[in-house]
């Protein structure tokens, strides 16, 4: 349980403001009977209409750099270095636009490391992290030194992935609350990119339906995020990344997602509250679509971690 | 079949919340997020205040939603998840009258849903919920 103690301690020195949003909504059924879990609640019970802010909250969501590599490591998929971005030169990324979009990208690629216990190699993505952080003035919210120690032991992983993932979080919420959220939108996409990146990669060596089916989906993922990038498109490197991820979501558009609605029940499982849904999503894409959906993601890829 | 009481959260409303909310997550659970509510109580003739949050989740996860009271208040918060209009699972299970400290969600599509989080009878409460992924 130390480990445990020790994010406590950390949390509670670097917590910032939440991000969610206080709202008075209409009264709300104080019982919900389990009967009712399927029905639709009344159409003026509140407006789930995505504003402003609640984009930038899917935009934090985006920005989890270790769903992907979860996903992966569940799968039962190995450990591959090959795929990672390379940490030797991020000093020749000499805008904050490469930079955010970097930070991301190392963000994501330090995710999958720790999802995969490599603590060893995560110390050289932590010290590039650093330096590209420190660069965009968001280094605050690394405590490095406490980062690396943890990353000298593998049992700390827990710990590592914790604060790591807090980390970003919370310097993506710094980041859109002091009206830097261009940089914001860079660094999920970044992180996103990466994340669609490895899943790619390994589907393209491993015949595996979850992967496969994650890849296909990501058009659902790319519609929130152009929406916010698209605030920023008049800035020209900004189109140009607008540019580059619409080839992908093209490609993407061609993938039929068949949805089969089903009923929603609550039970109690071994003790544990369970919502399950009966609901069927069947994705069809052909063999060749894949390629060609790879094919993009890669050059989307090597658009972002090129100087 | 088995269930647990509601357990009391030593911990007041501020960051300290979510550092004992996060430290109850179970081993196989990883962290993805926090959400935290503060709301006041509700006003006669208003509606009843909401926290509201947008998540985006993947088909195939089993995330789980873990929530934590402050200890200063006396009312329990109610964290329910919907996509779209339709409500998908909630903390407060009606059928065994329940709250319940966390809920289980296998995500059946990708896509974007919405979380609310209010206080049981309209009370001024403080909560937080932990959004984490249990491992396969």
């Amino acid at each position: 349980m130390i480990y445990r103690l020790f994010i406590a301690l950390f949390i509670t020195s670097i917590m910032l403001v939440g991000c969610g949003t206080n709202s008075t909504e209409p009264q709300e059924e104080e019982q919900l009977d389990i009967d009712s879990f399927a029905e639709t609640l009344a159409e003026d019970s509140f407006d789930i209409e995505l504003d402003k802010e609640a984009i930038g909250e899917i935009i934090q969501n985006i920005s989890s750099p270790v769903e992907m590599s979860a996903l992966l490591k569940g799968e039962g998929i190995e450990f591959n270095y090959k795929f990672l971005s390379s940490t030797d030169n991020v000093d020749e990324f000499n805008t904050s636009f490469k930079q955010a979009l970097n930070l991301g990208v190392l963000g994501a690629d330090m995710g999958y490391l720790n999802m995969y216990n490599k603590t060893g190699a995560v110390l050289n993505y932590i010290t590039a992290i650093k330096e590209l952080s420190d660069e965009l003035k968001v280094g605050q919210f690394f405590n490095f030194e406490t980062l690396k120690r943890l990353a000298t032991n593998s049992e700390n992983i827990d710990s590592l992935m914790y604060m790591s993932i807090s980390a970003f979080d919370k310097m993506d919420s710094y980041l859109r609350e002091n009206n830097r959220s261009n940089i914001s939108a860079l660094l999920v996409t970044g992180v996103w990119v990466e994340g669609v990146y490895l899943a790619s990669q390994v589907v393209k060596e491993n015949d595996n339906q979850a992967i496969r089916e994650r890849v296909a989906e990501q058009g659902i993922v790319m519609e929130q995020l152009l929406l916010v990038l698209d605030h920023y498109k008049k800035d020209k490197q900004f189109f140009s990344l607008i540019s580059e991820l619409e080839k992908v979501n093209s490609t993407l558009s061609e993938v039929k997602i068949i949805e089969e609605e089903g009923e929603m029940e609550m039970m109690e499982v071994d003790g544990v509250l369970m919502a399950v849904s009966n609901t069927k999503v069947s994705i069809e894409m052909s063999d060749e679509l894949l390629e060609r959906i790879i094919s993009d993601i890669e050059n989307l890829r090597a658009f972002v971690i090129n100087y | 079949m088995v269930s647990f009481p509601f357990k009391t959260v030593k911990a007041q409303c501020n960051s300290s919340l979510v550092t004992v909310c996060s430290a109850k997550l179970s081993k196989d659970a990883t962290y993805l997020k926090e959400l935290r509510a503060r709301l006041k109580a509700q006003k006669s003739g208003q509606q009843k205040p909401v926290a509201r949050f947008s998540l985006l989740l993947n088909k195939g996860n089993h995330y789980r939603f873990n929530i934590c009271n402050a200890e200063e208040f006396d009312s329990k918060v109610v964290l329910q998840l919907y996509e779209r209009n339709k409500l998908l699972g909630t903390s407060y299970f009606a059928k065994t009258g329940k709250h319940y400290p966390f809920f289980d969600f296998i995500c059946p599509k990708t896509g974007v849903y919405k979380v609310l989080m209010s206080f049981e009878g309209g009370k001024e409460g403080c909560a937080v919920g932990i959004l984490s992924l249990i491992k396969k």
